[in-house]
């Protein structure tokens, strides 16, 4: 099957994936009990309860809420998060823009400094850089990502001052429109240079915390698939050839070392946007990870609505795009059948 | 996620006491960062709900026509130019009628003037939108009319004479003045509904101007130069839901200049250089556990062995208050910052009777010698205790259990510890299907509201868990709640609040716990500091404050 007809096969296929995990998702959130408690307080009466319980429908047996939930998220409303105090889909791309920008740095981090030291102790087997990246690695997987975090958080935001929590200068951030949510390409695009220098500032912590378990793991495959790539035949015939080592390493040895590390690159995606859950909460960082939380202590079934749907397209789109990208990489890879 | 966070805070600990930073540099300069512990839920006075984080900001962008001073009770100008009495004439002779003078050349931050028009219009407001979490009774229960006279003359008519209308009523975060051109442009007033644009924006005429309300991250306020008054020296930031340890971790580094904190993070911060602790005063929010006198047959968890008409018997509800540990309570989760104070009136409001008999020493003897006589020892009881997980209340909880449990083997007290959502939601059932719960009262400025709330066998909270089916004497207790709230001679009214805990002595509806004491931590770079608990938590006026 051509690329083209598998992708449009599986999109046509989304929607109904999306009803159906919808169905499932809202069913699971209401057999924890109703909603209404995020909307209340201790001290509101029976009769005060039963007012905010007409306010969003909660009055009416679970299909109909069903029913009012989609027919509101087909009119672009979300529902109402008692964590936010404000419309759901008001707060989402905001705080889904500062995740994913988030985990987009941690994956750059990741990615470069994965492949990097895996290609580096991959062609330096059982050498000491071998080795030490290989320590390097072992405490990056092995190490809690809070603990890691905290280490980071006392070392440079409290003893050493020199980067900071949160996700912006307030005032810097307040100075610049935000037509994409993404605070760096925001900045650049409004050309406001010590905003961008702030929102890189505010992303190195947590991305470098985030991104260092997922290091170690690419590290760890991009250099087993080097070594075995090393000693395939092909190899030998290129050194035969001539080639230049460097270029047998990198445009012949390296390609192919990617394929699975491509494949563990997109997983990672998800092990990133679950550490953010983590990362977040210590950093200040305001996305969905930290909003989440607080919903899910608090009970706020609007916002995991959303972000439970948010994660399953998410995931069903990285799946689709890093099928694509591994049937790229090898033609061997037959698609949908 | 939680065993993550307790971890965290255990290692936090461990590595933050040799955080050393230079308590000389003021960090953050012209702004004062404030950590705070929840996100607000509206910023709307007609919406917001008594002790919620959106009466912080309320406080600092809203005017009200009186307000409470730095330093206690004391009720100050705000924007009336004059506190009523009946010696200035602005209260009638019969007490049924107030006239507050507004000021002139006060301007909302939408540059509109402050008239009188404006100050009935926020009133008449919150009645007619009568929201369920709002306070819309704060006025309609008191308030007959209101009328603008003039551009700058505004009369109130009560229903009956008050003595708590100005210091609990016109101080109200509900009762702040706000715009009425920005409401009407945005939104209008309709009745049951809320107003999105004033919950999520503010046109005062306060010290500050809502500058960004950045959800789960901070809260920016720009200083009013308009201010009819002291302008605020410092524009603000509130930064919003830090963890406990980050906030701690960040005064000491001096990125934050005030924390909220609890009594468990007082031994981390005591010392800390550059840091002040400011443990003066009391919450004014009693911690209590509630009995249910108004169990529905066959509704108690299947654990739970008690009659229906259990807390009927006043010598049950006696017992338990004399069986309780309450220093293990003030000592333990409250790390010594409170009082004992197991009266219905928190030390510091009006009526409070420091000489009327109190429960406040477990007395083991006298609890036994009550459970005896109600005939409950030999066989003993289980009974269900329902509380928010992992807070002071959950903490009072399990106090309880070990004080009632070490009492008798023969009893048992099972704590539900459950979410705060799960527990709201059982709360405001009627009836309650629990025995017992355990929470704060919100916090008032004056003796009536915690009288005809939580303890009037009619009143709010009293009809629902059914009062009236204990105490001895519901029509005298009545009596006395609904005589204090219209006496205003104030030694009449002080000996009747003092005969009413006398009574709920002998009769008690609720075991109070402690008087939780204020903790509260700041940079010793900040000057004019004053906390003041009847302000709305972190009762701070940001506007005194300078750096």
């Amino acid at each position: 099957m051509q690329i083209r007809d598998y992708i449009i096969r599986r999109l046509m296929i989304l929607p109904f994936l999306i009803i159906g995990t919808s169905i499932i998702v809202f069913a699971l959130t209401r057999i924890g009990g109703s909603p209404i408690g995020i909307y209340l307080s201790h001290e509101m009466s029976p009769a005060e309860v039963q007012e905010m319980k007409e306010r969003f429908h909660l009055d009416k047996p679970v299909p109909i809420q069903y029913f009012y939930w989609i027919k509101g998220v087909a009119q672009g409303d979300l529902g109402w998060s008692g964590v936010a105090s404000a419309p759901v889909i008001d707060v989402f791309p905001k705080k889904f823009a500062a995740t994913m920008e988030l985990a987009i740095a941690a994956g750059i981090v990741a990615v470069s400094l994965g492949i990097a030291m895996g290609t580096f102790a991959g062609a330096r087997r059982n050498k000491f850089a071998d080795h030490v990246i290989r320590i390097i690695s072992v405490s990056g997987a092995s190490m809690p990502l809070f603990w890691f975090s905290i280490l980071l958080l006392i070392v440079f935001w409290v003893w050493l001052g020199w980067f900071p929590i949160g996700r912006s200068d307030p005032n810097l951030f307040e100075a610049i429109a935000h037509p994409t949510g993404f605070y760096t390409i925001d900045a650049l695009l409004a050309g406001n240079w010590d905003a961008f220098k702030d929102a890189v500032w505010h992303l190195i912590m947590p991305a470098v915390a985030l991104g260092y378990g997922a290091t170690a793991i690419i590290a760890r495959m991009m250099r087993s698939s080097l070594i075995e790539e090393l000693q395939e035949d092909y190899i030998d015939a290129a050194k035969a050839k001539g080639l230049p080592k460097n270029v047998v390493l990198k445009k012949h040895a390296r390609r192919n070392a990617l394929v699975p590390t491509v494949t563990v690159i997109g997983l990672t995606f998800g092990f990133l946007l679950q550490g953010t859950v983590v990362a977040e909460i210590i950093f200040r960082w305001p996305g969905l990870g930290r909003w989440m939380a607080a919903a899910v202590l608090r009970g706020d079934q609007a916002t995991i609505m959303t972000y439970v749907m948010f994660t399953s397209i998410l995931f069903l789109i990285v799946n689709l795009i890093v099928d694509v990208v591994y049937a790229n990489l090898d033609r061997r890879v037959e698609l949908g059948d | 996620m939680r065993n993550i966070l307790i971890l965290a805070h255990t290692i936090l600990l461990g590595l933050f006491l040799s955080v050393g930073v230079n308590s000389q540099t003021i960090k953050n300069p012209g702004v004062l960062v404030h950590a705070a512990d929840d996100e607000a839920t509206t910023l709307d006075p007609a919406q917001v709900e008594a002790g919620e984080g959106g009466e912080t900001v309320i406080l600092q962008v809203y005017d009200r026509l009186l307000e409470f001073g730095p330093s206690g009770p004391e009720l100050i100008p705000g924007l009336a130019t004059t506190v009523p009495s009946v010696d200035n004439g602005m209260i009638s002779d019969d007490g049924m009628t107030y006239t507050f003078e507004i000021r002139k050349g006060a301007v909302f931050h939408d540059g509109t003037d402050v008239t009188a028009e404006d100050v009935k219009f926020s009133w008449d407001r919150i009645v007619e939108m009568d929201l369920p979490e709002g306070q819309a009774g704060v006025i309609s229960d008191i308030v007959a009319e209101t009328q603008a006279v003039d551009d700058y003359t505004f009369q109130v008519t009560l229903l009956e004479p008050s003595a708590s209308f100005l210091n609990s009523t016109v101080v109200s975060m509900a009762a702040s003045i706000v715009s009425k051109d920005a409401v009407m442009a945005n939104g209008g007033v309709v009745e049951g509904e809320p107003n999105e644009y004033m919950a999520q924006n503010a046109v005062g005429s306060g010290p500050y101007k809502l500058k960004a309300w950045n959800r789960g991250e901070n809260i920016l306020l720009d200083i009013n130069e308009n201010y009819w008054g002291n302008k605020a020296k410092l524009a603000a930031r509130i930064e919003i839901g830090a963890e406990p340890d980050v906030r701690v971790l960040g005064l000491r580094a001096g990125n934050y200049d005030t924390i909220e904190t609890d009594p468990s993070f007082v031994a981390d911060i005591e010392g800390a250089d550059g840091v002040t602790l400011h443990t003066g005063g009391l919450l004014l929010e009693p911690i209590h556990v509630g009995f249910n006198l108004n169990i529905p047959e066959g509704a108690l968890p299947k654990e739970d062995t008690i009659p229906t008409d259990f807390f009927h018997d006043p010598r049950i509800r006696q017992a338990f208050n004399y069986a309780f540990d309450y220093e293990a309570f003030l000592y333990g989760p409250l790390a010594g910052f409170g009082e004992f104070n197991p009266h219905y009136l928190p030390i510091g409001i009006f009526g409070h009777d420091p000489d009327a008999p109190r429960y406040g020493a477990q007395d083991k003897a006298k609890a036994e010698e009550l459970f005896r006589a109600a005939g409950y020892w030999d066989n003993g009881f289980s009974v269900s205790v329902i509380t928010e997980e992992a807070n002071l209340f959950a903490d009072a909880a399990l106090v309880l259990k070990d004080s009632i449990e070490d009492l008798n083997p023969n009893f048992r007290i099972n704590v539900l510890a459950v979410a705060e959502a799960v527990f709201d939601e059982a709360h405001a059932q009627n009836p309650v299907e629990y025995a017992m719960w355990v929470k704060n009262a919100d916090p008032f400025a004056d003796p009536h509201p915690y009288m005809s709330a939580y303890q009037h066998p009619d009143g709010e909270w009293g009809e629902v868990h059914g009062f009236a089916n204990g105490y001895r004497n519901p029509e005298k207790i009545a009596e006395l709640i609904d005589g204090a709230s219209t006496e205003l001679d104030v030694e009449k009214r002080a000996a009747m609040y003092s005969e009413l805990q006398k009574m709920l002595f002998d009769d008690p509806m609720w075991l109070i716990t402690a008087q939780e004491g204020v903790t509260m931590a700041y940079r010793e770079w900040v000057t004019g500091f004053v906390h003041n608990p009847l302000w709305p938590r972190p009762s701070l006026r940001f506007s005194y404050l300078d750096k």
